[in-house]
C-alpha cells in the first residue's frame, strides 16, 4: 500500500514537472519555444538591423520642367501640334534597389508601386524598411517584371481591382494613358493602354541612375527624397500625332514604341535631398 | 497496481497536448489520376483545403460575379453537361448578349498549360477574369465584384472561414475558384476503367481505340486527349475568327485554335470555337471529306482523313467510351 501510494506521488510530481518546460519564452526570439514555461535566459534574438525611410518622389511635368502636368488640362505637343487633354496617367514602377556606398544593393520586397495621377498629383513612392547607410544610386522598373505576368493572381498593387490588367491575354496593362484630343480620330479621343513581357512585345525597361557627389543618408530618422521626373509627352516621340495612333489595347509594335519612347527618355533621374 | 502505473504513465503523455479540434468537414486535397502526368498548375502556391474548395464551389454557383446578378459560373459551365454550356454553339451573358465561341467544358483544368480557344489566358488562377469582365458575359468590373463581396456579412464569413482575414481580396476570389475547378476531374469514364484493368472494350470500341490511336491520337493525345496546341484544321478558307493569332500577332496563327479534349466530347456538342457543328458525325464528316485549303492548315490534314463508313462507325463506338457519367453526377461538385 505504501509503495503504491509513493508511485502515485511520483507520477504526480511527473505530470506537475512536464509541463513546467524551460526554454526560451519570447515570442519574438529566433528559438521561441510554446511549449517553454519558464524563460531559462536562453533566447537568441536575430541582428537588429536599424532601417529608415526613403521618399521617391514623381514629379510629373509637360515638356518643359517648368510646366506641372496634370490630368484634365489641355497640353499643346510641341513636336506634332496636338492638343492634349489626359484624363487617365497611370503606370507601374517596380522591383527598386538602392546601391550602398560599398557596391552592394538592397532590394527592396515586394516592390510594386501603381503611381496613379487621378489621385495624387506629384506621386510619393515611400520606401520603409531601408538599411541605414549612405547610397550612391537606384535601378528601378518601368512596368511590371514577367515573372508576375505569369504568376497567378497577385495583391497589393498587382491587384486586378486597379484596372491594370487584360483579362483576354493575361499581363498588366503597365501605362495607362487616356483623354481628348481635337486632331484624334474617331470621336475624339485617345487611348493607350501598354503593356507586354515577352520576346518582341517586352517594353518592360530597367532603369539605372548615380546620385552624383552627394550620396542619399539614410538613418532611423531621416526623411530622405529621390526625385524623378516624369513627361507624358515623351509617349509620342516617335509614334507622331495621336492622328497616327489613337489607340493602342494589345501588346505589340505600337506599345513597345510608345512605351520604350516614354521610359527612356520621358522617366529620369533629377536629384537627391537629404 | 500495474493498472495505476499505467494510469499515471498515461496522464504524465497525455499532460501536454492541446485539445484536438475536430474538424466539421472532412479534410480534402487534390486528387491526382495514377496514369495522368504531374499538374501544370503550382498546387503549393495553392494548397486546396476543404474550406477553400467550399467557397470556390459557393462562388462558382454564385450570381454575385454577374453585373446584375443574373449570371454564374455554372450558367455557361452546367455540371449536367460536363461542365460545358446547355449544347449551344455560343452563350448568353448578361443582357442576353452573346458571344463568338463556345464555351469549352470546365474540367481536367489542373493540366491545361493555357485557356481559351486562343490560349490567351496563361495561368488557371487568371481565368476566371475573363468571363467576369468580359462585357458579353459577366460585364462586372473586378473592382465591382470585391466591394458586392466586401460589402456582404455573408461573404465576408464565407471568406474568412476559408482564407482566415477580415479584407476580401481578388487574389482570394481568384484562388477559391482554382481550387473548385482543380477537382473537377475527369476519369471515371469507360476508358479509364479498360485503361486500369478494371473493364474491356468490346470488339468494336476496340476496332476504334485502334482507329483513334492511327488517325487522331496525334493530336488528341492521351490520356488527356488533347496536345493542347494550336492548329488550324481546314474549317474555313478565310477565318472569320483569327483565334491564336489575336494573341501572338503572327500571321502563321491565324485561323489556329486549342486542340479540344476528347473527354466527354459526345456530351459537349456543338462542336469547333464557333460551335458550327452539331454532330459528331459533322465532325467525322469534316475530317474525312470537308477539310479546306489555308495557308496555315495543319501538315497532319493536308489530305484530311479519310474515313470509311464503318471507320466512323468503330469510332464512334470509342468516343462512347469517354463519357465520364461518374462527374456528372459527383454530389461534392454539384450546387451547394
Amino acid at each position: 500500500m505504501k509503495k503504491i501510494a509513493l508511485l502515485v506521488v511520483a507520477a504526480g510530481i511527473l505530470v506537475f514537472n512536464s509541463c513546467k518546460k524551460e526554454g526560451c519564452t519570447d515570442p519574438e526570439a529566433l528559438n521561441y519555444s510554446d511549449k517553454a514555461k519558464t524563460d531559462n535566459g536562453t533566447c537568441q534574438y536575430e541582428e537588429v538591423q536599424e532601417t529608415g525611410k526613403v521618399t521617391l518622389m514623381l514629379a510629373h511635368y509637360w515638356v518643359n520642367e517648368t510646366m506641372d502636368f496634370s490630368l484634365n488640362m489641355q497640353y499643346v505637343h510641341p513636336e506634332t501640334g496636338d492638343s492634349l487633354t489626359f484624363t487617365t496617367f497611370k503606370y507601374f514602377v517596380s522591383n527598386i534597389k538602392l546601391k550602398k556606398e560599398d557596391g552592394t544593393w538592397w532590394t527592396q520586397p515586394e516592390s510594386y508601386y501603381l503611381v496613379n495621377l487621378d489621385e495624387a498629383e506629384g506621386a510619393q513612392l515611400v520606401l520603409s524598411g531601408v538599411p541605414v547607410g549612405n547610397y550612391t544610386g537606384i535601378s528601378y522598373v518601368m512596368g511590371v517584371d514577367s515573372t508576375r505576368n505569369v504568376s497567378g493572381a497577385q495583391t497589393g498593387a498587382l491587384s486586378t481591382t486597379s484596372g491594370m490588367f487584360w483579362s483576354w491575354n493575361t499581363g498588366y496593362i503597365m501605362v495607362k494613358a487616356e483623354g481628348t484630343s481635337p486632331q484624334a480620330g474617331m470621336g475624339g479621343a485617345f487611348t493607350y493602354h501598354l503593356g507586354g513581357f515577352s520576346g518582341n512585345n517586352n517594353i518592360v525597361t530597367t532603369k539605372t541612375a548615380a546620385f552624383g557627389t552627394e550620396s542619399l543618408n539614410v538613418t532611423t530618422t531621416s526623411t530622405g527624397m529621390i526625385h524623378l521626373g516624369v513627361d507624358p509627352s515623351r509617349l509620342f516621340t516617335t509614334t507622331g500625332s495621336v492622328s497616327n495612333v489613337g489607340m493602342v489595347h494589345m501588346p505589340g509594335q505600337n506599345a513597345v514604341t510608345m512605351a520604350t519612347d516614354f521610359y527612356n527618355s520621358g522617366v529620369s533621374f533629377k536629384y537627391i535631398h537629404n | 497496481m500495474r493498472f495505476i502505473i499505467i494510469l499515471c504513465l498515461l496522464q504524465v503523455l497525455t499532460a501536454c497536448k492541446k485539445t484536438l479540434i475536430t474538424p466539421v468537414l472532412p479534410l480534402l486535397s487534390f486528387y491526382q489520376p495514377v496514369d495522368f502526368p504531374e499538374p501544370v498548375y503550382p498546387l503549393a502556391q495553392n494548397p486546396v483545403t476543404r474550406e477553400k474548395f467550399e467557397l470556390g464551389r459557393l462562388l462558382f454557383y454564385s450570381p454575385v460575379l454577374s453585373l446584375d446578378n443574373t449570371i454564374s459560373c455554372a450558367t455557361c459551365h452546367a455540371q449536367t453537361h460536363l461542365f460545358a454550356d446547355h449544347n449551344v454553339a455560343v452563350s448568353s451573358g448578361v443582357g442576353g448578349l452573346t458571344g463568338t465561341r463556345n464555351a469549352p467544358p470546365v474540367f481536367n483544368m489542373a493540366w491545361q498549360p493555357h485557356f481559351m480557344w486562343d490560349g490567351g489566358v496563361n495561368h488557371l488562377e487568371m481565368f476566371s477574369i475573363a468571363p467576369i469582365t468580359n462585357p458579353v458575359e459577366m460585364n462586372e468590373t473586378m473592382l465591382n465584384v470585391i466591394n458586392k463581396l466586401n460589402a456582404s456579412d455573408y461573404w465576408k464569413k464565407q471568406f474568412k472561414a476559408a482564407f482566415g482575414t477580415d479584407q476580401i481580396t481578388d487574389q482570394q476570389l481568384f484562388r477559391a475558384l482554382t481550387q473548385y475547378m482543380l477537382m473537377i476531374v475527369s476519369d471515371g469514364s469507360h476508358y479509364d476503367k479498360v485503361k486500369r484493368g478494371q473493364a474491356s472494350f468490346t470488339a468494336d470500341q476496340q476496332a476504334g481505340y485502334n482507329l483513334f490511336l492511327q488517325k487522331c491520337a496525334s493530336c488528341h493525345k492521351e490520356p488527356l486527349f488533347t496536345d493542347y496546341s494550336f492548329r488550324n484544321n481546314g474549317l474555313d478558307e478565310i477565318s472569320a475568327d483569327d483565334g491564336r493569332y489575336l494573341i501572338t500577332q503572327l500571321e502563321s496563327d491565324k485561323g489556329r485554335f486549342k486542340v479540344p479534349t476528347l473527354r466527354n466530347v459526345l456530351l459537349t456538342y456543338p462542336y469547333m470555337h464557333d460551335g458550327r457543328f452539331f454532330t459528331i458525325d459533322q465532325v467525322l464528316e469534316h475530317y474525312s471529306s470537308g477539310v479546306k485549303s489555308h495557308t496555315n492548315l495543319d501538315p497532319s490534314l493536308q489530305n484530311g482523313i479519310p474515313l470509311t463508313a464503318d471507320e466512323k462507325k468503330y469510332l464512334k463506338r470509342f468516343l462512347e467510351t469517354l463519357n465520364d457519367y461518374e462527374l456528372m453526377s459527383k454530389m461534392e461538385l454539384s450546387e451547394p
